[in-house]
């Protein structure tokens, strides 16, 4: 399962809007440093999240390929890296909803 | 990993029920196995399971395997073709019984560790479903 496209929203364009976009405008008001460091730090998160998804997903890819190939000792070493793979998937996927959604809020604002 | 240790742990005692399971298997296919006075009879397997340190990764694992008893039981039976002068034959000192409880003991345990980790996965995604709606 490749998801090169996945990573690509982890390391940098959407937070780039994220943190920049807040220091230019709200530079005058105190915490805004905190904004930025939210902002990377936000992107860390994601970024390790979409990592460590990869790993799982590789992981279980290894197993099914055991599995097919009939080198797989224990069936729940398979199912259980899919569950977990599966998971992750949808920790990940849920973060960057998240961000989305809050991306599309900012986005909204009115004067 | 940290996440998933609930699901890893589940899976390393998994393991070692398969382990028991292949065990009782190999011991119960030989039950009947019948050598000559002369050889040693089919030694039953027993699975040594230990658990591990905990830390990462805890759970369990197998730390070896024992052969039970090499004498087996001497049985009379002078029309085998294995028997010796006197008529004896070995058999395995196996008992088919206690083999089974056995065999539901690890079943048991097997499910049970399955149930873990379909719990364990319920879980993280109830703590995903947080702020949906």
């Amino acid at each position: 399962m490749s998801i090169d496209a996945i990573s690509g929203i982890g390391t940098s364009s959407m937070l780039g809007a994220f943190g920049v976009g807040s220091t230019s405008t709200t530079s005058a008001v105190a915490g805004t440093s905190g904004v930025q460091a939210l902002g990377s730090s936000f992107g860390a998160s994601l970024t390790s999240s979409v990592d460590q998804l990869q790993a799982v997903q590789s992981n279980a890819k290894a197993l099914a390929v055991e599995a097919v190939t009939g080198d797989l000792d224990d069936i729940h070493d398979y199912t259980i890296a899919a569950a977990e793979a599966s998971t992750t998937l949808e920790l990940t996927a849920a973060l960057r909803n998240k961000a989305v959604e809050a991306f599309s809020e900012i986005m909204r604002m009115q004067a | 990993m940290g996440t998933f240790d609930a699901i890893g742990i589940a899976g390393s005692g998994m393991t070692v029920y398969q382990t028991w399971i292949n065990a009782i298997s190999d011991n119960l296919a030989n039950v009947n196995t019948v050598r000559s006075t002369s050889e040693e009879a089919f030694r039953a397997r027993y699975v040594v399971a230990s658990s591990v340190e905990y830390g990462t990764p805890a759970g369990t694992q197998v730390s070896s395997i024992e052969l039970g008893d090499a004498e087996g039981r001497l049985v009379y039976e002078p029309d085998n073709p294995l028997a010796d002068t006197e008529g004896y034959v070995r058999y395995p000192d196996i008992d088919m019984t206690s083999q089974m409880t056995h065999l539901i003991m690890a079943q048991r345990g097997y499910q049970a560790n399955a149930a873990v980790v379909d719990r364990a996965k319920e879980t993280y995604q109830a703590a995903l479903q947080i702020g949906r709606s």
